[in-house]
C-alpha cells in the first residue's frame, strides 16, 4: 500500500509548510501548518465586504504524535506566520489510508477579539 | 425645482452617517473592505406611485402620491459572542434617527399639499457568518410616502 504520509504529505509539508504553535489544553507544542488563508466576501443583497476567512492545514499524525487530541482542536490558540489565532471548528480531510492519517483543516477567528 | 426622493436620500444618508461608532457612510457602493467597518449604506431602492390607479381625464402632470423604500445597510465585524448586541444597537439608533430626524420628517417629506407625506418603518433582515472574526449585517426598509409634483421637477 502507498504510504501517502511519507510519499505526499511530508515533502509537501516540507516545501510549504511553516512552523505553528499549538498551544490546547495542557500546553504548547511545535507543529509544521500549511496556511490557508483565503478571500472571503460575505454578501447581503447586492452589497459585497471583503474580508479574509483565515485557516490552517496541519497533519493528524504529526497533532496525534504530539499529544493533541481531536477533542483539543476546538479553542485551541494556533500562532503561525506572525498572527495568532482561535480555532473556531475544523473539518477532516481524510486520506486514502484513512481520516486519522489525513489532514485537518482548522478554521480560525482573530485572537485578539474572539 | 425640487426633487423629493432626492432630498429624502441625501437627507438619510446625513442621518444614518451620524450614528455613533459607524466608521462610514455611503450612498448605493456596494463594494466594500472590512477596513470600512462598521459601515451605513443607503441604497435607493423603488418607489411606486398611485399613477396606475388614476387613468382619468387629469393631467399626466398633476401631483401624484408617490411611496418610495429605501433600504439602509448595516454591517459590522466584531467578535462573533457581541454581533448580535452590537448589530442590535445600531438598528435601535437607526430606527430612532430616521423616524425622529425633524428634516426628514417636517420639511422634506410633509411637502404635499396638505402635508400628509408619511415615514414608516417597515422592518429588517438580518445576515451572520464568519470572516477574520464574526460578521453581520442589517437590512431595514423604510416607506417614505411624498407628493410628487412634475411642475416642480
Amino acid at each position: 500500500m502507498i504510504d501517502y504520509s511519507a510519499l505526499l504529505y511530508d515533502p509537501i509539508y516540507a516545501e510549504l509548510g511553516v512552523p505553528a504553535t499549538l498551544t490546547a489544553g495542557a500546553g504548547a507544542v511545535d507543529i509544521t501548518v500549511i496556511d490557508d488563508t483565503r478571500p472571503k466576501a460575505s454578501t447581503s443583497g447586492t452589497v459585497e465586504v471583503r474580508s479574509v476567512g483565515p485557516g490552517a492545514f496541519a497533519r493528524i499524525p504529526e497533532l496525534a504524535g504530539k499529544g493533541i487530541a481531536r477533542d483539543d482542536y476546538m479553542d485551541a490558540v494556533l500562532a503561525f506566520n506572525g498572527r495568532s489565532w482561535v480555532v473556531r471548528s475544523y473539518e477532516l480531510r481524510g486520506s486514502p489510508n484513512g481520516e486519522d492519517l489525513g489532514e485537518v483543516r482548522f478554521l480560525l477567528k482573530e485572537a485578539a477579539l474572539g | 425645482m425640487a426633487d423629493v426622493r432626492e432630498a429624502i436620500l441625501a437627507r438619510l444618508l446625513e442621518v444614518v452617517a451620524a450614528i455613533p461608532n459607524m466608521r462610514s457612510a455611503y450612498r448605493n457602493n456596494v463594494d466594500i473592505t472590512e477596513d470600512q467597518l462598521p459601515a451605513v449604506i443607503v441604497l435607493d431602492g423603488d418607489e411606486e406611485s398611485d399613477g396606475a390607479n388614476d387613468v382619468s381625464m387629469k393631467q399626466p402632470n398633476r401631483p401624484y402620491n408617490v411611496q418610495m423604500t429605501p433600504g439602509i445597510l448595516v454591517q459590522v465585524q466584531d467578535a462573533n459572542a457581541v454581533i448580535g448586541s452590537v448589530i442590535a444597537t445600531f438598528r435601535s439608533e437607526l430606527i430612532k434617527r430616521v423616524l425622529t430626524d425633524t428634516e426628514l420628517n417636517e420639511q422634506i417629506v410633509k411637502t404635499g399639499r396638505f402635508g400628509n407625506g408619511a415615514i414608516r418603518y417597515l422592518g429588517c433582515q438580518t445576515d451572520v457568518g464568519w470572516s477574520r472574526t464574526g460578521y453581520a449585517a442589517l437590512t431595514a426598509q423604510f416607506l417614505f410616502k411624498y407628493a410628487l409634483k412634475p411642475e416642480d421637477l
